[in-house]
């Protein structure tokens, strides 16, 4: 199977006191194994809900209300709807199968936590039973040491480790485990699963580039520079390899230099793990840098998606004509896009975008304009094009 | 280290902080003729028959640095005046009355603290719901009641209406006059912790049903007031981005509000904790005056009502030297926990 | 959405800030009218103390004659409660507006000037709120000699340091503004760069504090009268009535509650005095508070 992530009929509403808000209106999307795709479009229309939407992190005012999202967690499997499935099976998947990094990471970090705890945070919660073995080993080989006098007083601790170890190893909700995890100086017998997770931490640390990893853990977020606090960001995100990283304008908040050592990051890892990235910008020249695919967002829809070449070679839909002419060149006037995004109380009717669209026709206004393939891996919704294939007709 | 300089500084601005207290203290002083400020010099009661042999021997006439001087001089020899209510010298009786006040201090501050944390917390993590609605009404309710209202109130019911069941004072006479016998050995003067050192399980629990309405009394207004802030300084705290990000990680529900957003609100309660305390002095006062409960606010009461000035001063020069002191307590308990304080600066 | 819709369905949302309004309103009424609800009998010099009917000590129930009974003394717990309603809005307004006033002068020169004066009057405000309010408030009375003008004056010692803080964090906060800067650019005078700049945009939050403050001051004017360092006897304290009732609180055997309205009514009439103002406050918070109103 060559998709990843399968996104059919998406519609999330947000009930507020001045009316009910349509922020996505029956979106499909497809991500692909091991591509980059890209999300672009103004702010607020809708990017971000789309990528909570996957994870299912849409809080109250805000409601999912129709949909399915497949997810291909392992080829072999059949692939799974995020939308449908428990409480339960969606947090194992967070974190662990996909990843989310977001637009400020000062904001994201807790400050009262070293950046060390925070990223062996989530290694404990979804490696577990790599560190459980890893600890059993550990105490394993220390039971085997010499006969000595420090030994023979450590062995019936390291003894009772092991058997919490192999409990938890068995069954990773075991009870004895979790009771001793809670009284205050008896959990220390535990404390091998938190070295090791602090180790696999470090080197975490190590590869999103930062360096002295190991003082670097131990410090806390506002001692990190913005670039550094992304790193590790990233560091947390990509710790338990997820299939899928969403990205929602990661160096937004950064400066540009950063911006291009972390693009070249994501770059790296992206293809090291062989990972598929949505990434989420507002900045069509990033997207053109590292996407392998884009789509344009308006107003909670999908406007056109196409490869990246396609796209800037021989854009389509007039909004992402509009984008690009917006782009500022040098020795040329800035062309803005006339009138305003709409209020999202008062959506236009029909087509989003026919408001503000040069080449509106009267369906426009009626009927939301469909997505379809107009040319092989190019997609358009714009009643423009209805009907034909291959090409472009401005 | 960023933390020593810190700590330095704060020592070094109690100084100032502290003689002002002294200041102002002398300046109330000063409203009082002569004559009634002998009072503060005095060491037995004989002494009062000399009045005039007093106010010449400490100034009292004199210019107010003078009399400042010798103000002091009295205080760091321990010498706080007398207390015309209890006939004794100020520094005993508030040796004497101590005990009692710390017996209602140590069921009262916890419960206050943690109470209030817990309440709020759970307030904030199901907000608008009915736990909610009704915390918040009974957080307000609590803040608007009268403490003496609310403690006359109790008795009425509790030992009136159910006769006897919980009653004023410290312990019942019978239990009084063990106490104070031969076999009854007081370590401490607590009588809870002194029974149960002496092993008698009827002054235990006679001392503790004492102790239920005078710190009923005490706590609810306070923890009101604590579960209010709790509650909104979690609602802050969660909703913040890292509890996204928390989220976003896998983490079940509880962990994030436990583990991510209660510590980051427990910051700004930490900081109040100290106004906590000057609530319950208040508190204390007021208490131990309705349910007769023979402690240090009880004495300061009737310190005042008689016009008592040595009392009344030493009492609030007392809670003004103490409050100075827990308040630095405070502020380096929270450079401890908010590592912005306590670690400052950027450093990659 | 315009402010005042906006705060009307914040109002509408949290029922608790009705009651709050309706409390309040309802005191108010109270206060002005208290003349024609409980007039003063016949010959009764002093409107401001409690009429008596008769010396007993002895409380009586409440009757045709005495709506909410007698406490000890035979004083008319009805009229004590409804003219008290005056003693509280009178020490309630009262000190709260001086404390405002002085919060304000000096909170806005520590503020705006910075520097040693600033200081200065931060280490004045900290040698203040060194000292639990209630008993600084009890050594400032009884140094006075005990009287509700004594009580006045304590609490304003007492609640001004907080003011000036408050008032001295908004003007910080405003004072690097770009409006600020724009003023001292075209050469206004401190005073009306303080007055007409800083002053409007700081204020408002520290003056919705101090108007729900009053239910906090009314509370402790009553705590002093209680403990016998305010009011004098038979003035129409709530506090005051209360502390008459000391000795009332056990009747007769077989008879526990028998002088219950001697401390239920007044003590009543301050719970749902400081409740009004309580409940209002928390309304006006939680609407200022933007994170917390936009969900």
């Amino acid at each position: 199977m060559n998709e990843l992530l399968t996104i059919r009929g998406l519609t999330v509403k947000f009930y507020t006191y001045d009316g009910v808000v349509q922020a996505l209106d029956n979106l499909d999307l497809d991500i692909k194994q091991k591509e980059t795709f890209g999300l672009v479009g103004e702010t607020g229309c809708g990017k971000t809900l789309t990528a909570l939407s996957i994870l299912r992190l849409i809080s109250p005012p805000g409601r999912i209300e129709s949909g399915s999202i497949y997810f291909n967690a392992d080829s072999g499997d059949k692939p799974i709807d995020l939308l449908a499935i428990s409480e339960e099976e969606i947090r194992a998947i967070r974190g662990s199968k996909i990843s989310m990094i977001f637009q400020e990471p000062s904001a994201a970090l807790n400050p009262v936590y070293t950046i060390g705890d925070q990223v062996s945070e989530v290694i404990l919660l979804h490696r577990r039973q790599e560190l459980v073995n890893k600890a059993i080993e550990t105490v394993t080989a220390s039971l085997a040491g010499r006969n000595s006098f420090v030994n023979i007083l450590a062995n019936p601790i390291r003894l009772a480790e092991r058997s919490l170890y192999q409990k938890i190893a068995q069954n990773p909700h075991s009870l004895w485990p979790r009771i001793v995890g809670r009284i205050p100086l008896v959990r220390r017998l535990l404390q091998r699963l938190k070295d090791e997770a602090k180790k696999m931490a470090i080197s975490m640390l190590k590869e999103v580039e930062i360096p002295d990893s190991e003082r670097v853990a131990r410090q806390y977020p506002h001692q990190l520079s913005g670039g550094m606090e992304q790193r590790a960001v990233i560091a947390m995100a990509l710790a338990c390899s997820p299939k899928f990283l969403i990205a929602d304008e990661p160096t937004t908040s950064l400066d540009v230099t950063i911006q291009d050592q972390i693009l070249e990051l994501l770059h790296r890892l992206k293809s090291e793990r062989e990972s598929s990235v949505l990434y989420i910008t507002h900045d069509l020249g990033v997207a053109a840098q590292i996407c392998d695919r884009i789509g344009v967002m308006y107003a909670g829809s999908l406007c056109e998606i196409a490869r990246v070449d396609d796209l800037y070679a021989n854009p389509l839909h007039p909004y992402t004509k509009a984008l690009l002419a917006a782009v500022p060149k040098p020795g040329e006037e800035p062309h803005a896009i006339g009138g305003i995004v709409p209020d999202p109380l008062e959506l236009p009717s029909g087509c989003r975008f026919h408001p503000r669209c040069s080449r509106a026709i009267g369906i426009c206004r009626e009927h939301v304009p469909p997505m379809h393939e107009l040319a092989p891996g190019h997609f358009i919704a714009c009643h423009n094009y209805q009907g034909e294939t291959g090409g472009s007709s401005c | 280290m960023e933390l020593r300089a810190y700590i330095v500084r704060r020592l070094l601005l109690i100084i100032p902080v502290l003689f002002g207290v002294t200041l102002l203290i002398f300046a109330l002083l000063q409203l009082f003729s002569p004559v009634e400020r002998v009072a503060l010099y005095v060491t037995n009661p004989r002494q009062f028959a000399s009045v005039a042999d007093m106010i010449a021997k400490y100034g009292l006439d004199q210019p107010v640095w003078v009399q400042y001087g010798h103000w002091i001089n009295q205080i760091f020899h321990g010498n706080l005046g007398w207390s015309t209510v209890v006939s004794q010298p100020v520094t005993s009786a508030m040796l004497n009355f101590l005990p009692a006040t710390l017996e209602l201090a140590i069921f009262a501050t916890p419960l206050i603290i943690f109470g209030g944390i817990f309440l709020g917390s759970k307030a904030a993590a199901h907000k608008d719901k009915a736990i909610d609605h009704a915390t918040r009404l009974g957080a307000i309710v609590g803040w608007s009641l009268p403490t003496f209202w609310l403690g006359l109130m109790l008795l009425m019911v509790f030992y009136g209406l159910f006769t006897g069941l919980l009653p004023p004072e410290r312990l019942s006479t019978e239990m009084n006059i063990l106490v104070h016998s031969e076999s009854f050995t007081q370590y401490t003067g607590l009588h809870f912790l002194d029974a149960i050192l002496n092993g008698n399980g009827r002054v235990l629990l006679d001392s503790l049903r004492h102790l239920v309405l005078p710190v009923m009394t005490l706590t609810i207004v306070s923890m009101a007031f604590i579960m209010r802030l709790m509650r909104s300084s979690m609602l802050e705290a969660l909703g913040k981005g890292y509890i996204l990000t928390a989220r976003a990680k896998g983490l079940d529900e509880n962990t994030v509000v436990s583990k991510h957003a209660r510590r980051n609100a427990l910051i700004p309660v930490l900081t109040v904790s100290g106004y906590i305390f000057a609530g319950l002095v208040n508190g204390v006062v007021i208490t131990e005056t309705i349910f007769n409960y023979k402690g240090l606010g009880w004495w300061t009461w009737q310190s005042a009502v008689n016009l008592d000035i040595s009392g009344i001063l030493a009492f609030a020069l007392f809670n003004g030297v103490l409050f100075v002191f827990t308040n630095l307590v405070v502020d380096l308990l929270y450079a401890r926990i908010d590592p912005r304080v306590r670690l400052g600066g950027k450093v990659t | 959405m315009t402010g005042l819709r906006f705060i009307l369905y914040q109002l509408r949302k949290n029922p608790l800030s009705i009651i709050g309004i309706a409390i309040l309103l309802t005191f108010i009424i109270i206060a002005i009218f208290a003349p024609i609800i409980a007039p003063p009998p016949e010959g009764h010099i002093d409107p401001y103390m409690i009429p008596r009917d008769g010396y007993s000590p002895v409380p009586k129930p409440p009757s045709e004659e005495h709506i909410f009974g007698t406490t000890q003394g035979q004083y008319d717990i009805f009229y004590g409660v409804i003219w008290g309603t005056r003693s509280a809005f009178r020490v309630g307004l009262i000190v709260i507006g001086v404390v405002l006033v002085v919060g304000i002068v000096l909170g806005s020169i520590a503020g705006y000037f910075g520097g040693i004066i600033d200081e200065i009057i931060m280490r004045v405000t900290d040698i203040f709120m060194a000292f639990p309010a209630l008993i600084l408030a009890m050594a400032i009375t009884v140094a006075l000699g005990p009287s509700l003008n004594s009580v006045i004056i304590a609490l304003i010692v007492v609640s001004w340091p907080s003011y000036a803080r408050l008032i001295r964090g908004d003007i910080l906060a405003v004072r690097e503004e770009n409006y600020v800067e724009a003023a001292r650019g075209i050469g206004g005078s401190h005073f009306r760069i303080i007055t007409r700049h800083i002053l409007p945009n700081s204020i408002y939050p520290t003056l919705i504090m101090a108007s729900l403050d009053i239910g906090a001051v009314v509370l402790s004017a009553a705590a002093l009268s209680f403990l016998g360092l305010g009011a004098p006897e038979g003035y129409v304290d709530w506090g005051q009535m209360i502390s008459f009732s000391r000795n009332w609180i056990v009747g007769p055997p077989g008879n526990p509650l028998a002088y219950w309205y001697t401390v239920t009514i007044p003590g009543l009439f301050i719970l749902l005095f400081v409740l009004g103002w309580n409940l209002l406050g928390d309304a006006f918070r939680d609407i200022l508070d933007p994170r917390l109103s936009r969900k």
